[in-house]
Parts: structure tokens; sequence; C-alpha cells
């Protein structure tokens, strides 16, 4: 079983040399040279992949972070001016818009009060009429009292 | 619109780029200010980045070309000065390398890589130790999928048969 994974290790390297693995199996290779126990025929191609592994942990500290932010810090307000000329119309724009929008609902308002206005009349004209409405009745309801007058009066008569 | 943030988008390159340019001046000051110009050059032009398919290959090139810039201008030195500055190097190079008995290997390994034709150790670099697809480096060094693959394949052969001769030496 161990053979026949230093056979395929063997077949891979072998394809490595010409140039013929993939990304996958390149992986593969420098995962296996990763290991301590490799067979004698192969420990000789151990620091090469040993050296991939290595150079993962050639990196730059944090102080360089540190200094590459301070550095960007400047050119941020720098450009930020480039691009103030359109961010610092949108203020305006937006209060135009604001302004915009207040006016177009105002005057909205405005228009729905004054057909509301216009109503007004109309309601008022018909009010007479209700007005005159009671003065029927009431003279109806004179009628019905001078009915229920001259019923009482005839009781009280008989 | 995708907003580029140099803390998220444009930092984390600085490893890839530190060892790329580590790779090329083979020294770690001058890696670093080319890391430094690098990122400087890449924040500069983010408005047009969100055009760019990838940051990391448009970064890495840009890298490459400093890189260049930076050795074609120190190798105007002479040489016993360059030779002077290149032992100290390779010792703190050695450092970080934990184990003694395989850092003399390493060390080896990493001449012999240091040794290769420019292009051929950049195609190296990137393939064999960032793992990018033959695609990727094709973008980086504006050169067909073709050309990557001959310069991985000659740096390969070149490093096993300059690794298995120094090896025969060594035994």
């Amino acid at each position: 079983m161990q053979n026949m994974d230093y056979k395929y290790i063997e077949q891979l390297l072998e394809r490595y040399w010409n140039s013929q693995t993939t990304l996958e199996e390149e992986a593969i290779l420098k995962a296996f040279f990763c290991q301590d126990d490799i067979p004698a025929s192969l420990l000789p191609y151990k620091p090469l992949f040993a050296y991939a592994k290595a150079e993962e942990e050639n990196v730059l500290g944090d102080d360089f972070d540190a200094r590459m932010e301070a550095l960007i810090g400047e050119p941020v307000t720098v450009k930020a001016k480039v691009v103030t000329l359109r961010q610092r119309m949108m203020p305006l724009f937006k209060a135009a818009a604001v302004v915009a929008i207040i006016l177009t609902l105002g005057n909205a308002s405005q228009m729905a009060f004054n057909e509301e206005g216009d109503e007004m009349p109309a309601a008022v004209a018909v009010t007479p009429k209700v007005h005159n409405g009671p003065s029927v009745a009431m003279g109806d309801s004179v009628k019905m009292d001078t009915l229920k007058k001259t019923v009482a009066v005839s009781a009280i008569l008989k | 619109m995708k907003i580029v943030s140099f803390r998220n988008d444009v930092l984390p390159l600085k490893n890839v780029l530190f060892r790329l340019a580590l790779r090329i001046t083979m020294n770690k000051e001058e890696a670093e200010d080319v890391v430094q110009d690098t990122l400087m050059k890449v924040w500069d032009r983010r408005d047009t980045l969100q055009d760019i398919d990838s940051i990391e290959a448009f970064s890495l090139t840009i890298c490459r070309n400093i890189a260049l810039d930076k050795t074609k201008r120190s190798s105007w030195r002479e040489e016993s000065l360059d030779q002077d500055t290149l032992e100290p190097r390779a010792t703190s190079m050695a450092t970080p390398y934990q184990r003694t008995e395989q850092r003399d290997m390493l060390e080896m390994v990493k001449r012999i890589v240091d040794g290769l034709p420019e292009k051929q150790k950049t195609c190296m670099q990137l393939r064999d130790f960032e793992g990018k697809s033959y695609k990727d480096i094709a973008e980086v060094l504006s050169i067909s999928e073709e050309q990557v693959k001959v310069n991985i394949y000659r740096a390969r052969q070149a490093v096993k048969q300059k690794f298995n001769e120094n090896a025969e030496y060594g035994l």
C-alpha cells in the first residue's frame, strides 16, 4: 500500500519536472514532502518542497502596515479634494431636491385646499334649503299644535 | 459600484508582493521599498481598479516592474560592493528557518532559484511558491500561457540539475 503511494508520488514528481502537473497535484507533492517519514529514495527532493513551505514565512510585519497606512492617510485627503468637486455639490443638490419636493407638496396641498374652498359655497348654497326645511316643519308642527289645541279645547268643551 | 478599500483590498497583497520583490531584488530592504511603492501606486490608481479583474495580478505586474527598475539601477554599482552586501543578507535570510540541519539545504535551494534568469524565477515564484495558475502568471508578465509553461519547465529543469549536482558534491 505504501509502495503504491510512493509510486504515485514518483510519477507526480516526474510530471512535475516536465511541467505537466496541475496546481492540485503540486499541492499534493508539497504536502507529501512536508511529512516527517519520507522514503530514502525521495528524501533528496525534500528540501525543494520544504523550501516552498519556508518561503511562506517571508512576510512583512505589522510595523509595515502602520507605516503604509500613515503614508496612505495623506493621499486619502488629497484624493478626496478631487472628488469633492462633485461631492461638495451633492448637499446643494439634495437641498434643491428637498426644496423642490416641499414646493410641489405645498402646491399640491394648496390646490387641494383651494378645491375644498371652492366647494364651500355649494355647501353653503344648500344650507338655506335646510333652513327652509325647519320652518316648513315648524309650520307643520304649528298646524299640529293648533290641531292638538282644537282637539284639546273640544275635549275640554265636552 | 465596488469601493476599493486600502486595508481590505490592497494591503493584504503585501506578502505576495514582498516575496516576488525579494526574489527579484534579493534584498530585504529594497524589496520592502518596492512593496511600499507598489501599494502607493495601486492606491493612487484605485479609481480605475473597479474595471480591473484582478487587483492582485495588476499589483504583481507593477511590483515586478518597480523591482526590475530597482535592480537595474543598483546593478550600476560595483560588483565587489554587491558581493559584500550579499553575504550578510544570506545569513539574515536564514534565521527564519528553525531547523539547523535543513537550513543549509534550504539555503542552497534559495541560491539556485535566485540564480535563475529573472523571467524563469518570477514564473517559478508565482507558480511553485504562490500557487498561481498559468493564466494568472501570463497576465502578470504580459506573455502567453505557453511562454509561462516554457519558463517554468526550464526553471524546474535547471533547479533539478543544479540541485542534483550540489547534492553530489555535498556527499
